[in-house]
């Protein structure tokens, strides 16, 4: 075994192994311990299927008893075991078992040279071992000094290595030979076939120990593009599995069980005297190669990480582009934004001023400027507001900065609202003022205030004008509500006089009851006296008039004829004075008769009285002319004895008169109507016309036109019972118009 | 005057002077041979009755007609007419109020009574004789009154 060897040269070699694998791991672990683990969509089993070259010591290689051996199958069965599974590891040729892989076959190998032709076909855990390979060449060549230099010769490989891979890929010969397996390779190599083979150094040094072939060796060169990560590699695509067993590998290598492994198969490190040129020749054979090593996995993983780097980078310079073209547009948003703030701020009527914790403005609007007489925003800016428009109240006495009701609101962080305070302009002089503060906030720090100011003078003055008013008010209605008071008082006194009167109209109805009541009594006296009259004092008279007629009758031989007339005239006077008697009773009873209204036809009434009036003479002689009357309330029978005597008279005092003409006719007036008895008769003095309607008077003699005087009494008292009036006109020896008026409504 | 017996007009009047004149007014006419004169209403329902000092007087034997005056002593006009028309027999009787009265209410009282006629007594005797010649040829010739019994 390795270990085993005796060989200082190899010990050394397996020193620079341990330390190469020591620096490969401090990075690799470093790198990948942040590697993310992720799920796929492969299911991992419990038991999983590799398989393993029996051939490529000491990493992989068939034991005494025929199984697979090696530190790299140990390895995996460690980093397997770590996170829970179990192996099932058959053997076969590299060339059939990577195709096992690439086919799913089997689901994993143990050792895999990561290139890049094998990314298309595996996915890959983090390298647990990093290879260079050599040039081996058989003692005394000399002619190969560099890779370059095996232009043109035959280079042999094992078919399918990765070596094959790298010197078809680096062209490095246009010759090159491939077999089986390197045990092979080398056997041909040494029995003088072909320049040069490239594998593994350590493999190859391996192999070389084991064939027993002393006629080969390595080159010291190293050809750093065929430098070999080896993994574990799972099918492509199977990011479960290979998430595990990088998870294994991690856990192995944490816990120590991966410094085991390597202990078992490459031996403790010995330390040894070495002399200085020995040093020497360490630093210069190996550590300056080792470095290279070093250099070249850091330059791996450097560039793995540029890349990753890289992308992110254009990542982020993407994401910056992004958050650039937001910025952008939101810096353009925001100065619009900050354009129409300051178009809203400018054109708002209202004072705007922001102040700052210290009370210096930041920002004014043109409003605020031209309410505190400013010219330019500049004046203003940076300013201490307080002492600048602020510092005395209205009665002229200094208003302290910690009694200012715009500081409290950032003082109590609260807004605050005052109509009661003056500002002072730039000039010296002060307006009214209302304003609201409002701090403003930022989380919750407030970071100033915001105030909205405007000039209150014409309100105020308008409110003073109000109040005013308001007074002016108060006393009309104080001088109302005494009027109103005065009034009631009053109208105490006159609903007390009213009483006073309601009790006087008492007593004054009392009275008139009595007096009623006498009235009545006297009422009824007068109609016994009436009947009476109409009664006995008549019974006299007929017996004068009736003896006197006797006295003809039984003594008409005895009178002469003076005595004859002297008993006509006792007669006659007995008779008219029966007729004076019955006119009076006449006259009493339509004054005292009830009257009886009802719609009357006057025209009507007017013609019967005609007819029962006129001697059948005085029909034939009379012109009667009527006029149209229209129907009238009133009472029609005592309406008859109106017409009787007016058409009577018109009549009577006709009778000697050329014309014989009565003229009826009918006016209306205001509210009455109007009616005339006309004729062209005897007429009478006008200054007489008083006497017509007074009871017994007469204009006429009674030997000229015989009456009692009482007919134009009667028509006066029925009138005047209808509410009308009487009245005449006439002339003598030319006629009489009597007229009398009827209310529409009696 | 006359015999209270086979009277044939009863005239109820208190004044002399009319009384006198209506007498000679039906003797004028030659209309009734028997007329009697009672001076009250009282006097006029004793006679009509045949009671007091008219007891000896048959009371079958009713005037043909009565002139009655309305206002009367003791019983009015209208009183002895309201007992007279009251009377199932004697409103058979006619009854003629002979009046100076032109008072409506008379006239209405009367005849709502059952009077049957009313005259106003004129006072030109010329035209009162010529009422009774009128009202006695009616009532005493050509009125055929039920007989009573």
């Amino acid at each position: 075994m390795l270990t085993k060897s005796k060989n200082g040269t190899f010990r050394h070699r397996h020193r620079r192994i341990s330390f190469l694998f020591t620096v490969f791991f401090m990075c690799a672990f470093n790198v990948f311990s942040y590697a993310h683990i992720t799920i796929g969509q492969f299911h991992v089993h419990d038991t999983i299927f590799i398989a393993s070259e029996p051939n490529y010591p000491p990493y992989s290689l068939v034991d005494e008893n025929g199984n697979a051996d090696g530190f790299s199958v140990e390895l995996f069965i460690a980093a397997a075991d770590a996170v829970g599974l179990h192996v099932d590891i058959k053997i076969g040729v590299w060339d059939k078992i990577k195709n096992d892989l690439a086919n799913g076959d089997i689901d994993a190998l143990p050792l895999v040279g990561r290139t890049p032709e094998r990314e298309e076909f595996y996915d890959f855990t983090m390298p647990y071992l990093s290879l260079h390979g050599a040039v081996f060449v058989r003692k005394g060549t000399t002619n190969i000094n560099s890779v370059f230099d095996l232009a043109g010769k035959e280079v042999v490989v094992m078919k399918g290595d990765n070596a094959e891979e790298f010197v078809r890929r680096e062209n490095i010969s246009d010759k090159i030979f491939t077999t089986n397996t390197y045990e092979e390779a080398f056997q041909l190599l040494a029995s003088g076939q072909f320049d040069a083979l490239i594998t593994q150094r350590i493999t190859g040094i391996k192999l070389l120990e084991e064939l027993g072939i002393r006629s080969v060796e390595p080159l010291d060169f190293q050809i750093p593009q065929f430098r070999q990560d080896f993994c574990f590699a799972v099918q492509k695509g199977n990011v479960e599995l290979q998430a595990r067993l990088d998870e294994g590998l991690s856990i192995i290598i944490a816990n120590g069980t991966f410094e085991e492994i390597r202990m078992k198969w490459f031996g403790p490190v010995f330390l040894e005297e070495v002399s200085f040129e020995d040093i020497v020749r360490i630093l210069l054979i190996f550590f300056v190669p080792f470095i290279i090593i070093v250099s070249l996995i850091f330059i791996h993983f450097l560039r793995k990480t540029v890349k990753r780097r890289t992308q992110s980078l254009n990542d982020e310079v993407e994401e910056h582009k992004k958050t650039l073209d937001e910025y952008r547009k939101q810096t353009m948003l925001l100065e619009e934004r900050e354009s129409q703030i300051n178009l809203l701020l400018n054109s708002t009527a209202e004072g705007i001023y922001g102040i700052d914790v210290n009370g210096n403005c930041t920002l004014i609007n043109q409003s605020a400027l031209q309410l505190l007489g400013f010219t330019d925003k500049s004046e203003v800016i940076g300013q201490n507001m307080h002492y600048l428009i602020h510092h005395t109240k209205e009665n002229g006495t200094i208003c302290e900065l910690d009694e200012c009701r715009i500081y409290k609101a950032f003082i109590e962080g609260e807004g605050t609202h005052s109509d009661l305070e003056v500002l002072w302009r730039t000039d010296g002089t002060s307006f009214s003022a209302e304003y609201f503060s409002y701090p403003i906030r930022q989380n919750s720090e407030v970071l100033g205030t915001v105030v909205t100011f405007w000039d209150i003078t014409e309100r105020k003055k308008a409110s003073e004008e109000l109040l005013q008013l308001k007074n002016n008010l108060e006393i009309i209605v104080a001088q109302r509500t005494a009027e109103l008071e005065d009034k009631v008082q009053k109208l105490h006194k006159s609903q007390k006089a009213m009483l006073y009167m309601v009790e006087d109209l008492n007593q004054v109805s009392a009275r008139l009851k009595r007096q009623t009541r006498k009235l009545e009594l006297s009422r009824n006296e007068l109609e016994a006296f009436s009947y009476s009259v109409s009664h006995d004092l008549r019974s006299p008279l007929r017996a004068i008039d009736g003896f006197s007629g006797f006295l003809i009758e039984d003594y008409y031989d005895q009178l002469d004829d003076e005595g004859k007339r002297l008993i006509q005239v006792i007669r006659e006077s007995a008779k008219k004075m029966d007729k004076l008697i019955l006119d009076l009773l006449n006259l009493s009873r339509l004054s005292r008769a009830e009257m009886r209204l009802s719609e009357s036809d006057m025209e009507e009434i007017a013609k019967q009285s005609f007819n029962e009036i006129a001697s059948s003479d005085e029909k034939r002689e009379f012109e009667l002319h009527f006029k149209k009357m229209r129907p009238l309330i009133c009472d029609p029978n005592l309406m008859a004895h109106v017409w009787n005597n007016l058409i009577g008279n018109a009549l009577k005092y006709s009778s000697k008169s050329a014309i014989k003409k009565i003229e009826i006719s009918c006016l209306e007036a205001d509210k009455a109507l109007i009616f005339c008895v006309r004729d062209f008769g005897a007429g009478f003095n006008e200054k007489y016309k008083d006497k017509l309607f007074k009871v017994f008077q007469r204009l006429h003699r009674d030997n000229e036109f015989p009456g009692t005087g009482v007919g134009l009494s009667i028509v006066q008292r029925i009138i005047h019972r209808h509410g009308g009036e009487v009245w005449a006109e006439g002339e003598e020896g030319k006629g009489a118009s009597f007229f009398f008026s009827v209310p529409l409504t009696v | 005057m006359s015999s209270i017996h086979n009277v044939e007009i009863l005239i109820v009047e208190d004044t002399a002077a009319d009384a006198e004149m209506a007498v000679r007014a039906f003797k004028k006419n030659n209309l009734a041979n028997n007329i009697y004169v009672v001076g009250d209403g009282e006097e006029a329902l004793d006679f009509i009755y045949a009671r007091g000092q008219f007891e000896e007087r048959a009371e079958q034997a009713a005037p043909k007609i009565i002139l009655l005056d309305l206002k009367l002593p003791k019983v009015d006009g209208l009183e002895v007419l309201r007992t007279l028309k009251a009377d199932p027999v004697k409103k058979l009787i006619p009854v003629i109020v002979l009046t100076s009265s032109r008072e409506e209410r008379d006239i209405v009282e009367s005849y709502s009574l059952g009077v049957n006629s009313y005259i106003v007594k004129p006072v030109d005797f010329d035209k009162f004789v010529e009422a009774v010649r009128n009202l006695g040829l009616y009532w005493l010739l050509l009125n055929q009154a039920p007989s009573l019994k």
